[in-house]
């Protein structure tokens, strides 16, 4: 709750930063404090509802006294919000993938445009919506989340004025949001007629296999259509490419990230706790989505030319593999596999964007030699794409192998696994192509910025990071 | 006591170190530094070792204690740790790899000292005792596996160390690949003991087998016993897949003393023996055990009396020796292979570091034709060779005389005839070691001037090891002292006592004992002195009929060649041309023709147009309404 | 008639009967009105007939022309400060009711259009000149 309002506050600080500073470093510096104040606020949060080990430990860092009453999970506003451990670890989990990001690419909003301070307010406010959607118990609360995150992103794909792909990026993923939030709307408007109310686990005894309302039935398939249009699932997935490749780079890293895994933590709430009962009526519609996802999204990504557009294919491709935990309707393990899934793609996929942001060419010729150029960019995004190709000892692969072992655990979906897992392997190849460029290709690649002392210490950083989430991933799965 | 057990995990951790270092900075270090940070981080190893086995040897000792690292898998009920175990069996290899170990190494670091790869070289070394130790400490068979393949893997790096020649790389591929066809069996056999008891740490696996053990069908037993002794016979080099080790000598000869003599080799040994709760429950696995490793004795000896190059006689040796180790534990006499194993080290890596003086004083010559008279001017490592030949081929009150007797005494309790077979492969040990070292440094030298002129005795830093491990295989034994001498249970089988239990010995009259010891020594003896006598003055006809087949190693692998190399590859020839390039490669080049082309079509889809996309978009949805009414119930 | 009541006692899909028969007789109603018309009307088209009609002046060039973003800046700033006052004619009626709690979060809310407000003008939204 505290998050939520901090949020909010910090990003009207920052609008009112870019009205009475001019300097772009000092706001910058400013949001980064925000940024971890932000963070660290989570964490209070967090340690609250997760037991003393970790309370006791953050407050004696704070060095104040333990005071909370800790009752989780929390509800709040007449029950349209429900806070509780994994809604907060995952928020938490959410921002601190942010600070990396405003970390390792926050430097580059200055060359985006002159706005610099609304940028970082925008960010901010997404993260509002994101932290909404972790936490709504209502319907209406989820169509609030979803358009409090999805409005900046509009403004953001837009930022670079001048630029035309930038306009026509903001427009086209204005007119289909617009579109989804539609049929969002009839979706929760049909079920709200089927079940007489707003309420996500309220819901759960108005739903019965046997009986099922159409309304219902209709409800359920228009809101799978309209989360599937934020997560780029196909055929919803239309927009993404052409929206990912024209807003500017530093934004397209957090649109394709934080947010998508954000939207999919609300999509497994809603489809788990709601409709979990009533999984026939819609389990197989959405394997049928994923395995057309995980289709157009390898295969297309294959033919691309430009390393950009290529990562917005992948997104696809990697929310083919989100789409899984979602399957898994009666697997435990469902909620840690988003989690884990939502962290390492949202790290890895950073990473790769921090170092795309550095480069003049966008397309795979402009990696050329790279490994000759500067070694340690080209070995640490050797390390990102590993892992979003799912290679052992990287995050990817155990994410992969958390959301497929969940899907197992379901039962009945042995064949959309194996179909995944072919799809994995030709991922492989659009990934490794980027590597073949840097290391066996001769090129002179041209950087826009300089490669600072701090970039290199948070690039390696990172690399460490993803490595940890392949070989120790409890340690970022909540504790039991 | 301090608690040395907890800090097992330095152990490893100091040779990792030191391959770290030598292996990260391998390219600026000076090589005498890389000398002394490798054979330092094994000396710091071997002390904390000896920590361990002075706490483990003491009255407090029990259980074995595991340290857990940190959860390797976790996955569902399936639970495998990063987890080390001490007890008396680790700490005991733990003391012979980090003891032979360093003296390897003080003694590499002058022989490889003219060699550019020097660094490189200690950064396999390094990494080689890391996974031994691995291998040897884990906890479950997971753990002790990645050490198996390490071992195999530095070995290979190792064989292969001159990959400049072309043969020493393919020695280096056969081990490899022989190694891989044994490491395929451990792991089938491993996954068997996974699936049938669900776990793979050493604790609750025997747990459940002494418990439930005699309720298993005895066909699931065997046949992971079988599995596991495949994998034995790989790294182990038994009978099939001993030809890979007179291969590898052409690794440098201190790798050979260590890798194929004193430590990689007995894994094997190691693992039937941490197995050994699961052995005695399989007698008709036990008997295969004992007659494979009475044929390898035999056959490689027979092989080593006709060998002319210096380090293959000792290969063979060393694949006799093995043997004698397969067929101790086939007696089920567990402890005896594993008292041989430590003799073993000792004299073995004796003389192969003294062959290695030999080399290094002879300027790379190996055949021993072109040796003789060395013993005059390499007083050291003639008189510590001599202990090295005296200890293996039993002679009374060194190291060799009372393991191999123990392993004949065990041999005979089981079946006389194997004592019988076992005696008469000890008599040609005995013939064919002495045949080496008259040829070598007795008699006069038949070399060049050059290399005549070239001879000198080898720096201290080589000659230190030679007596230290003289001294070893000299004392070695005196752990093991028969009973028949002491009255006393075994001190040895004492030692090891809590973790290993023999299984199935008779005991045998003492004046039994006594007659067999007589008997084996007696011929052991007369088998020395007519090897002296007879190449006292040396001549090498050409070899015919028996001994050319001999000399040729029974044309096993020819052999080999002939009936699955040759055959493999005229099948593989067929399979390219047929399966592999009108098939296969028809098949993926199509599935990835098909991907790209579907590419280029799905790439049609995105016309930049908002119109279609929201079309593209509804026409989906009117899809998924039709399928989630009319088709899903 | 009859029929029609007696369904809608019973909460099953074929309650939404008589919602359908709606849909299709005004849906029915339009298109035969549409195509009576067209088959029926008498048909003479001529030029001046297919032009805009502009009070009878004659047209002149297109009428899709850009105009100035600050019409629909002001436009949608318009429709958000309406809101607020929509917002503030049913909190009027409840004010007794919600009492000093209802006024601190009216305040709050009305805070946040204040800042809003701050924003735009220092943004210089309203400015009409450049």
């Amino acid at each position: 709750m505290t998050a939520i309002i901090a949020t909010t506050v910090f990003g009207i600080i920052m609008m009112f930063t870019g009205l009475f500073v001019d300097n772009k470093k000092t706001v910058s510096s400013i949001a980064a404090v925000l940024f971890v104040a932000l963070l660290g606020i989570n964490i209070m949060e967090l340690s609250d509802a997760t037991g003393p080990a970790l309370r006791s430990m953050t407050l004696s860092l704070l060095g104040t006294a333990d005071n909370t009453n800790g009752a989780f999970p929390q509800l709040l506003f007449n029950n349209m919000l429900r806070i509780d451990k994994m809604s907060m670890w995952f928020g938490t989990a959410m921002t601190a993938c942010t600070a990396l990001y405003i970390l390792l690419i926050g430097k580059e909003f200055r060359k985006v445009g002159t706005h610099v301070a609304e940028y970082f307010a925008l960010i901010f406010f997404i993260l509002c919506g994101l932290y909404i959607l972790t936490a709504y118990n209502s319907m209406l609360m989820l169509f609030i989340g979803i358009e409090i995150m999805s409005i900046p992103q509009y403004v953001l794909a837009g930022s670079d004025k001048r630029n035309l792909k930038s306009s026509e990026a903001s427009l086209k993923y204005f007119l289909m949001g617009a579109f989804s939030t539609g049929i969002l709307l009839m979706g929760i408007t049909l079920l709200y007629g089927a079940t007489r109310t707003f309420n996500v686990t309220e819901m759960v005894p108005m739903l019965h296999s046997e009986s099922l309302n159409p309304l219902a039935i209709s409800g359920i398939v228009f809101i799978m259509v309209a989360l599937g249009f934020k997560v780029s699932a196909a055929p919803m997935h239309t927009w993404t490419p052409d929206v990912y490749d024209g807003t500017p780079t530093a934004f397209t890293a957090f649109m394709a990230t934080i947010v998508k895994a954000g939207v999919f933590f609300a999509f497994l709430r809603l489809f788990h706790v709601s409709f979990g009962n009533i999984s026939e009526h819609w389990l197989m519609i959405l394997a049928i989505v994923t395995a057309l996802t995980l289709l157009i999204g390898n295969v297309t990504a294959v033919y691309q030319q430009s390393v950009k557009r290529m990562l917005a294919y992948s997104s696809i491709a990697q929310a083919g593999f989100m789409l899984f935990s979602v399957l898994a309707v009666s697997s435990n393990i469902a909620w840690n596999g988003i989690i884990l899934y939502g962290v390492a793609y949202s790290v890895a996929t950073i990473g790769v964007f921090a170092v795309l942001v550095k480069m003049k060419d966008y397309t795979y010729d402009g990696f050329n030699g790279l490994a000759k150029k500067n070694p340690l960019l080209a070995f640490v995004t050797t390390i990102f794409l590993f892992s979003l190709a799912g290679i052992p000892l990287t995050g990817g692969f155990m994410a992969k192998y958390y959301v497929l072992l969940a899907v197992m655990h379901q039962g009945n979906m042995m064949w959309l696994v194996i179909f995944a897992l072919l799809m994995a392997a030709i991922s492989v190849y659009y990934y490794f192509r980027v590597i073949i460029a840097m290391y066996f290709k001769q090129g002179d690649p041209e950087l826009t910025s300089e490669v600072t002392m701090g970039d290199q210490v948070l690039l390696i950083a990172t690399t460490i990071i993803v490595i940890l989430l392949g070989v120790m991933p409890h340690w970022f799965l909540m504790p039991a | 006591m301090g608690n040395f057990s907890q800090l097992v995990y330095l152990v490893p951790l100091f040779p990792l170190v030191g391959f770290l270092i030598n292996g990260l900075l391998w390219n600026k270090m000076p090589k005498s530094l890389a000398g002394i940070i490798g054979s330092a981080a094994i000396l710091a190893s071997f002390c904390v070792s000896l920590g361990i086995f002075f706490e483990v040897k003491s009255a407090s000792f029990h259980e074995p204690v595991i340290v857990t690292l940190f959860d390797f898998i976790q996955s569902g009920k399936l639970h495998i740790p990063l987890a080390f175990q001490v007890d008396q069996l680790s700490s005991l290899f733990l003391l012979i790899i980090t003891g032979v170990g360093f003296l390897i190494h003080v003694y590499s670091a002058s022989y490889m000292s003219h060699d550019e790869g020097m660094v490189k070289y200690f950064a396999y070394l390094n990494l080689f005792v890391f996974s031994m130790l691995l291998l040897i400490l884990g906890a479950n068979y997971l753990v002790m596996f990645i050490g198996w393949e390490g071992v195999g893997l530095c070995s290979y790096l190792l064989i292969g160390f001159w990959f400049k020649k072309r043969e020493y790389t393919n020695a280096a591929k056969k081990a490899f690949v022989m190694n891989r066809i044994g490491d395929l069996g451990f792991l089938v056999g491993m996954l068997l003991v996974l699936y049938n008891f669900g776990t793979l740490s050493y604790k609750e696996f025997f747990a459940t087998l002494g418990t439930s053990g005699a309720t298993m069908p005895p066909a699931t037993i065997t046949a992971i016993t079988i599995c596991f002794f495949i994998g034995a016979t790989g790294k182990s080099a038994q009978i099939p897949l001993y030809t890979w080790l007179p291969d590898a000598m052409a690794g440098p000869t201190p790798v050979s003393a260590l890798i194929h003599a004193a430590t990689m080799v007995t894994a094997g040994i190691y693992m039937i023996a941490r197995s050994h709760v699961l052995y005695s429950l399989a007698p008709f696995t036990l008997n295969i055990i004992a007659i494979v490793g009475l044929a390898t004795a035999l056959l490689a000896a027979t092989i080593a009396i006709f060998q002319y190059d210096i380090k293959k006689v000792l290969a063979y040796s060393t694949v006799s020796q093995l043997g004698f180790m397969f067929l101790a534990i086939g007696s089920g006499a567990y402890t005896i292979a594993v008292f041989h194993v430590m003799t073993h080290a000792f004299f073995k890596a004796l003389m192969f570091l003294g062959s290695g003086s030999v080399i290094h004083a002879m300027g790379g010559e190996q055949d021993i034709r072109k040796m003789g008279g060395l013993g005059k001017k390499m007083k050291i490592t003639s008189v510590t060779f001599l202990i090295g030949c005296l200890a293996i081929s039993g002679f009374p009150l060194l190291s060799g005389f009372f393991s191999k007797d123990a392993i004949l005494t065990a041999a005979y309790a089981h079946n006389p005839i194997l004592y019988a077979l076992g005696v008469l492969a000890a008599m040609m040990t005995a013939f064919y070691m002495f045949r080496l070292y008259v040829l070598t440094f007795r008699g006069t030298f038949r070399g060049t001037h050059e290399q005549e002129h070239h001879l000198h005795e080898s720096p201290a830093a080589m000659t230190i090891p030679l007596i230290v491990l003289a001294i070893l295989s000299v004392i070695g034994g005196y752990v093991g002292i028969p009973e028949v001498f002491t009255h006393k249970e075994l001190a040895f089988n004492e030692y090891l006592g809590p973790v290993v239990k023999n299984f199935g010995i008779h005991e045998i009259p003492e004046n039994t004992e006594i007659m067999l010891m007589t008997v084996s020594t007696l011929a052991s003896l007369a088998m020395m002195y007519f090897a002296m006598m007879k190449f006292r003055k040396p001549a090498f006809p050409e070899s015919t009929g028996i001994a050319k087949v001999l000399e040729n190693k029974w044309y096993v692998d020819e052999l080999y060649d002939a009936i699955i190399v040759r055959p493999i590859e005229a099948m593989s020839g067929v399979l390219d041309r047929f399966v592999e390039k009108m098939g296969i490669d028809g098949i993926v080049n199509g599935v990835g023709k098909t991907v790209k082309w579907g590419g280029d079509r799905l790439r049609m889809l995105q016309t930049g147009q908002v119109g279609f996309y929201i079309f593209i978009m509804v026409i989906g949805m009117v899809a998924l309404f039709t399928l989630s009414f009319f088709w899903i119930r | 008639m009859h029929l029609l009541l007696l369904t809608a006692d019973q909460n099953t899909p074929f309650n939404y009967f008589p919602v359908a028969l709606q849909l299709v007789i005004a849906i029915g109603f339009v298109a035969v009105m549409m195509g009576a018309t067209h088959l029926l009307g008498p048909k003479r088209r001529t030029k001046d007939k297919l032009v805009n009609f502009e009070s009878g002046i004659p047209s002149v060039g297109n009428a899709r022309q850009p105009m100035g973003i600050k019409y629909f800046l002001v436009a949608i700033l318009f429709v958000l400060f309406d809101v607020e006052v929509i917002f503030f004619y049913p909190y009027a009626v409840n004010f007794r009711f919600l009492g000093a709690e209802g006024f601190k979060e009216v305040v709050l809310f009305v805070a946040f259009f204040f800042c809003g407000f701050l924003y735009i003008v220092k943004k210089g939204a309203l400015d009409w000149e450049d």
